[in-house]
């Protein structure tokens, strides 16, 4: 009973974490149809910018606090500059965000080496309930995963910036002559699931420490989701990110970790294969 | 800039209208003089006095650039000419460099005639099977489909290899026998080198042919407007599929004998690593021109080699701004700086069309 609890627990929590960082892959994926590759290393730069902080001597949550901002702002900045460039040509947009992933990459590389650097949990210790013991930081997560997502779902669906981004995508040259700023509305975009990479970062940092290809190792498993998910609506990428991640955590514990491996993948490729549309089609939110 | 706004695709799954290709080039060889020949037979001098000029151990390194110009080609014949973007390229690469490296070790067999052609053999049977899998089927798949599914496959590929015991897991197999002819043990130097670049040489002149033949002509075809092929009654993915295929062999072939040359094979040959890296190498050099992926790989490897005894840690970040400058504004690689775009497209015996380029150009 307490095993199967604690793997249920694992198994929510890497869920969880893959669906933080699906959800801003997933939105500029959805919204704009760019699959961004850099965006493990937007993940990266969040996780750094929590280690600076610690490293000064800063309490860790200021760090947390601030890497989404940092990372939102250097997002827009590069869509300005870079990635408006790409929108017509998703294959282009692929390698131009590699290539600007593969320069924050081995910036950050060369800024802390090749070391794996460890950054504590800001809530440390573990929740006891009766005789099992989970980690409590593995429990913030999985709670501010449920706030980001409601949060996101409600900013999208609720509030007149949610429409005006939808408006944007469904139809962008209606959007402009309504008045929407479709620009700017990209570029918003663009920061905004940024920002989400930049916190998915800072609150993995204490769970997986920090290495230069810590945003990697999570790219593809988030291509996956989102292609699973279903691309177009918001919904649609973290349900597919939750499935992934599920499968990811579970899948071990029956068999080899390393057959369970590729089977997601495999598993994955194949169910797109045959609905390419998704888990979730169709438009909505 | 805000032109550029206007071609968001409504459909982001839908037909990729290549940028690549569009933007228009500097130079028109108007007076239909040929660059192309010139530049290969540049090429092919250099390769062929490199060893008399080079030091020992740079001809080791020089024969290593060739393996990887080969595989380079792989993939240029792929996304360059059928417009099929193979992330995964060192799926078949690698899996080839595995097969040769457990035929090596478990049965022995190291004879070139024998462990080429089943190099060759296993890089086409993997490129069949996913290039069948992912291009195959009642719908036609996405651009972005077949580009996730190869990068996914060559990741998948990665993690196996670096799980199962008998491939050596984490260290890969080393010190893989030579290979040989009769007696004779290839090991590296000049020998090594020549081979390698007769290969090339071979292959390249075969890809060629192909690709100026009526099978590469609705090969283009496919690259500018795939729908206007299939309208035309081609059977596309069937087009698709062959040409991976094609291309995997030749991968597969590349693969086999950089696992010979560098006696070893690990499971990043099989990874996104590698894949990427030949992404680089064709991007650099020039996709659409076979030239252009083996001046590429001949460019990106030298400068890297030259470049990490003094600057090893900025390197790849220096890389990652060359690629991004040359996507910007340098689509077509730098061959485009001497080569115009009416000979880069070739022609098959019809007059070449240029109003389409301009369409979609960024202002």
């Amino acid at each position: 009973m307490a095993n199967a609890f604690v793997a249920a627990f694992e198994i929510l929590s890497f869920g969880a974490i893959i669906v933080l960082i699906v959800l801003g892959l997933g939105i500029i994926a959805s919204m704009m149809g760019i699959f961004n590759f850099a965006q493990g290393e937007f993940v990266l730069l969040g996780a750094y910018i929590t280690y600076l902080a610690h490293a000064k001597g800063l309490p860790i949550w200021t760090g947390m606090v601030a890497a989404p901002f940092v990372v939102g702002a250097l997002g827009f900045v590069l869509e300005a500059l870079i990635i408006r460039r790409f929108y017509a040509a998703p294959i282009v947009a692929m390698l131009g965000t590699y290539a600007l992933g593969l320069i924050i990459r081995e910036s950050v590389r060369g800024l802390i080496g090749g070391f794996y650097l460890t950054v504590p949990e800001p809530i440390g210790g573990s929740i006891d309930i009766g005789a099992m013991h989970i980690s409590a930081w593995r429990f913030t997560i999985i709670v501010i995963t449920l706030l980001v997502m409601v949060g996101c779902y409600l900013l999208l669906s609720r509030t007149s910036f949610g429409l005006r981004m939808r408006a944007t995508l469904e139809n962008p040259s209606l959007a402009r002559a309504s008045g929407i700023s479709t620009p700017l509305m990209y570029g918003a975009t663009f920061a905004f699931g940024s920002a989400l990479a930049g916190l998915a970062g800072a609150l993995i940092v204490p769970v997986f420490s920090l290495y230069a290809d810590l945003g990697l190792r999570f790219l593809i498993q988030g291509f996956v989701a989102v292609m699973v998910g279903g691309v177009g609506s918001f919904i649609g990428p973290v349900a597919g990110a939750g499935v992934i991640g599920t499968l990811s955590a579970a899948l071990p514990w029956v068999m080899a970790p390393v057959v369970a491996d590729v089977l997601v993948f495999v598993l994955a490729i194949v169910f797109i294969k045959f609905r390419p549309q998704g888990l979730i089609a169709g438009k909505g939110v | 800039m805000g032109a550029v706004k206007q071609a968001i695709p409504a459909d982001i799954g839908g037909e990729a209208d290549v940028v690549m290709t569009e933007h228009g080039p500097t130079k028109q060889s108007a007076s239909g003089q040929q660059v192309l020949p010139i530049v290969e037979g540049v090429v092919l001098v250099a390769a062929l006095l490199a060893p008399l000029l080079l030091q020992d151990y740079l001809t080791v390194f020089a024969t290593r650039v060739i393996i990887l110009a080969l595989f380079a080609l792989s993939f240029d014949l792929v996304w360059g000419y059928a417009g099929i973007m193979s992330f995964g390229q060192a799926l078949f690469f690698g899996s080839a460099g595995y097969g040769v490296a457990l035929l090596a070790r478990d049965l022995d067999v190291t004879n070139i005639f024998l462990v080429l052609p089943a190099g060759t053999i296993i890089g086409l049977t993997f490129a069949l099977l996913l290039g069948g899998f992912l291009l195959l089927g009642r719908h036609p798949s996405s651009v972005i489909f077949v580009s996730l599914g190869t990068l996914t496959g060559s990741y998948a590929a990665d993690r196996l290899a670096r799980g199962w015991y008998y491939l050596g897991g984490q260290n890969g197999i080393p010190s893989i026998a030579p290979m040989t002819l009769g007696g004779y043990e290839f090991s590296e130097g000049p020998s090594f080198y020549y081979l390698v670049l007769g290969i090339l040489v071979v292959v390249y002149l075969l890809c060629r042919f192909l690709v100026r033949s009526q099978f590469g002509l609705a090969l283009a075809g496919l690259r500018e407007n795939e729908q206007r092929i299939a309208f035309f009654g081609y059977k596309a993915q069937h087009l698709k599929a062959i040409i991976f295929a094609i291309g995997g062999a030749v991968a597969g072939l590349a693969g086999s004998l950089y696992a010979f040359h560098e006696g070893f094979v690990w499971p990043n040959m099989v990874g996104v690593v590698i894949s990427t890296q030949v992404v680089l190498y064709v991007l650099f050099g020039g996709s659409g021109t076979l030239i252009g992926a083996v001046i590429g790989a001949v460019i990106v490897e030298g400068v890297s080699f030259w470049l990490s005894d003094n600057y090893r840690d900025i390197w790849p970040i220096i890389l990652g701004l060359l690629l991004l400058l040359v996507i910007l504004f340098r689509p077509l690689g730098l061959i485009s700086f001497v080569l115009g775009e009416r000979e880069r497209v070739g022609s098959f015996g019809a007059k070449p069309r240029e109003t389409k380029e301009k369409r979609n150009a960024a202002p």
